[in-house]
């Protein structure tokens, strides 16, 4: 009998919504499992978002309001700056530093993100470990995550794990730490597409280690960013091509710069730095450029606002942002806090958002956000089942009635 | 009572599910997607009712009967929306076997469209087993337990769990019943499907009484063994049928 089509439709969709649920998977998990032991912690700590006005309970409302507004005014400021700063610096041409910048930047955040968690964890679980062992540990996780996401050779589920666990941790509140997507303050250049695309993170659709799916003919290719402009640059690979090629085959956004800014806390000195990680492994392309002739295709449409793929090129398959993975998994995480109910029925409702998208987006050709949909549609669900459905549930639940 | 009951609890309510979802549907993708949207269908009924019935809530907790009239309602509108999830079901059959035309592979066969079924109902029943228990089930991660007096027993999480297992039984089957029994224009079939779902409903409120759930219980699991085996003898009288069609 030969295969029916029912083996291998709505392979991608499936390809792209793994990773979405195992990250928000962790995030929940994270937030019951340590929940508890932060709800309370001490003194907030002074952090990049709140640079100009630290909140008071006692504070009066309009006070509050004047300094979020304040505080939120100094930190775009301080994100342009930052940005602007990494947009220069690759107009000249600095790429090797960019790219020691970004394993830095890197390096860095799994560390400090990944310790902090880690010593949270072994304090709530009472986990017996020596402070030596788990400096080594941590050193050793971090170095691999590095050398996973920026070399080559490393099997690919590992590179996604530590992508997914990144993601995770941090968007854990506990921590300061804040992702924040820069927004790319340079104009398209318009100038020599190679170069441009050779360098600049941009929406460049990856390079095909993508096979073609030889059943959907869909010319999908989204690169999930939230809007044009946003600044998702490292993408998950949807698939779990064996490719050595896999490290090129990322962001797929159109954006100049994508910055992934974070401000970290040092705990040695009382105040928080920006950095700016650039995930963008794109400097690496440029000597690959002969080797992806998706790039070459893509040298004309690159930078412009709305850009219709070319469908030859386009059935690659799909692509999502990270930023969006974050999103999602911030949204999820919220809801966990509440109740496991409304974690359900927010992660249904990013699901059905997420595969909406994916729908329109083999309908219409070309780059969608991914976050409009899916967000709009777990904020209802989340308010409606808080406020509708748990009263009704709950109560004839454990009345020992049910439909 | 710890992380150990806490998810046996789980385990005794999705345990077959996640078999089934393991063995058979994910290796699917397609039907892990109709898996997803028939469980996004059963939420969003059970919010549409829950905004029916939320001015009436809460509801007086001695009299039996505004629980009646509640299950009836829900049980009704549910099988009003499988009516719907079937016409939709038809129309995306019709839209896979033109792709299947397109690309030149066979047409959608039997044990496809009882898959498809198959993960329609696994859906449902996933959905009633994570809402009406998995939700329900995070103080049992504690220390302590809870007893109700309806059932004083066994705990509250295990009564719900046991419960949920049986729905989750019931609505998985009784899909591929129904899209069988739409499919063929069996009447016994389409009848079937609601009466017994409502009669599983019913059966619950047996539970009203003081202990009553020692009743009410093994009477919902006979609702439960009763659709499996109409599913099963049904499954296969229809794939022998479509053998000996095969044959011939």
């Amino acid at each position: 009998m030969e295969s029916s089509i029912l083996e291998s439709i709505g392979q991608e969709i499936i390809g792209v919504m793994s990773p979405v649920s195992l990250c928000m998977l962790l995030v929940v998990l994270l937030v019951y499992s340590l929940s508890d032991s932060n709800s309370f912690s001490s003194a907030p700590i002074r952090t990049a978002a709140n640079l100009v006005y630290l909140e008071n309970p006692s504070d009066t409302a309009a006070q509050k309001l004047e300094g979020a507004l304040l505080n939120a005014l100094v930190f775009v400021i301080l994100i342009a700056i930052v940005t602007f700063v990494l947009v220069l610096l690759y107009y000249y041409n600095f790429s090797n530093f960019l790219k020691n910048y970004m394993r830095f930047s890197a390096f860095f955040v799994l560390g400090s993100m990944g310790g902090s968690i880690f010593l949270s964890i072994i304090q709530h679980f009472s986990i017996p470990i020596d402070a030596i062992t788990c400096f080594l540990l941590l050193f050793n996780y971090t170095i691999v995550g590095v050398l996973s996401m920026f070399s080559g050779g490393v099997p690919i589920i590992l590179r996604q794990g530590y992508m997914l666990v990144e993601l995770a941790s941090s968007r854990d509140e506990e921590l300061p730490a804040l992702v924040y997507e820069a927004r790319p303050t340079v104009s398209r250049n318009e100038g020599n597409p190679r170069s441009t695309l050779g360098f600049l993170v941009a929406g460049v659709s990856d390079s095909g280690s993508v096979e073609l799916q030889a059943v959907s003919n869909n010319n999908v290719r989204k690169d999930g960013s939230e809007n044009r402009r946003s600044p998702e640059y490292a993408a998950i690979q949807v698939r779990n091509l064996e490719n050595v090629e896999g490290e090129r085959n990322r962001v797929g956004e159109r954006s100049p710069l994508v910055g992934h800014s974070r401000e970290r806390y040092s705990p040695d000195s009382n105040s928080s730095e920006y950095s700016t990680v650039v995930r963008n492994r794109e400097s690496e392309i440029v000597v690959d450029e002969e080797r992806s002739p998706l790039v070459d295709m893509l040298g004309m449409d690159n930078e412009r606002e709305h850009e219709m793929r070319d469908p030859v090129v386009a059935s690659r398959g799909i692509k999502l942002g990270l930023g969006d993975f974050v999103f999602y998994s911030v949204l999820v995480g919220r809801a966990a806090m509440y109740d496991l109910m409304t974690v359900y029925a927010c992660y249904l409702a990013v699901i059905s958002g997420l595969g909406c998208t994916l729908i329109l987006l083999s309908v219409c050709h070309r780059a969608l956000p991914a976050l409009p949909i899916s967000i709009t549609l777990g904020v209802i669900f989340y308010f409606l089942t808080r406020l509708l459905m748990e009263p009704f549930v709950v109560g004839i639940a454990t009345n020992l009635m049910m439909f | 009572m710890t992380v150990a009951a806490g998810i046996g609890y789980a385990l005794v309510a999705l345990g077959p599910s996640l078999s089934l979802f393991i063995s058979v549907i994910s290796k699917k993708p397609f039907l892990i997607l109709t898996l997803l949207s028939s469980t996004l269908v059963w939420l969003i009924s059970l919010i549409i009712l829950s905004g029916i019935w939320r001015a009436f809530l809460p509801l007086n907790s001695t009299s039996w009967w505004p629980f009646a009239i509640l299950i009836f309602s829900s049980v009704a509108f549910q099988e009003g929306l499988r009516l719907l999830f079937w016409k939709v079901y038809k129309r995306l059959e019709d839209i896979l076997d033109a792709f299947a035309d397109r690309v030149s592979k066979p047409r959608l066969y039997l044990t496809d469209k009882m898959q498809i079924a198959l993960a329609g109902g696994l859906g449902h029943g996933v959905a009633h087993a994570v809402f009406f228990c998995l939700s329900l089930l995070t103080p049992a991660f504690g220390p302590a337990t809870y007893f109700v007096d309806r059932c004083s027993q066994i705990p509250f999480f295990l009564v719900s769990a046991i419960i949920a297992l049986a729905f989750v039984t019931v609505h998985t089957f009784s899909m591929v019943i129904a899209f069988n029994g739409y499919a063929e224009g069996n009447k016994l079939d389409q009848y079937f499907v609601p009466s017994v779902h409502l009669a599983a409903g019913m059966m619950t409120l047996i539970n009203f009484a003081y202990d009553g759930c020692v009743i009410g219980i093994p009477l919902l699991f006979l609702m439960a063994i009763l659709t499996l085996m109409h599913c099963g003898r049904m499954v296969w009288r229809r794939l022998a049928d479509n053998q000996r069609q095969g044959i011939s």
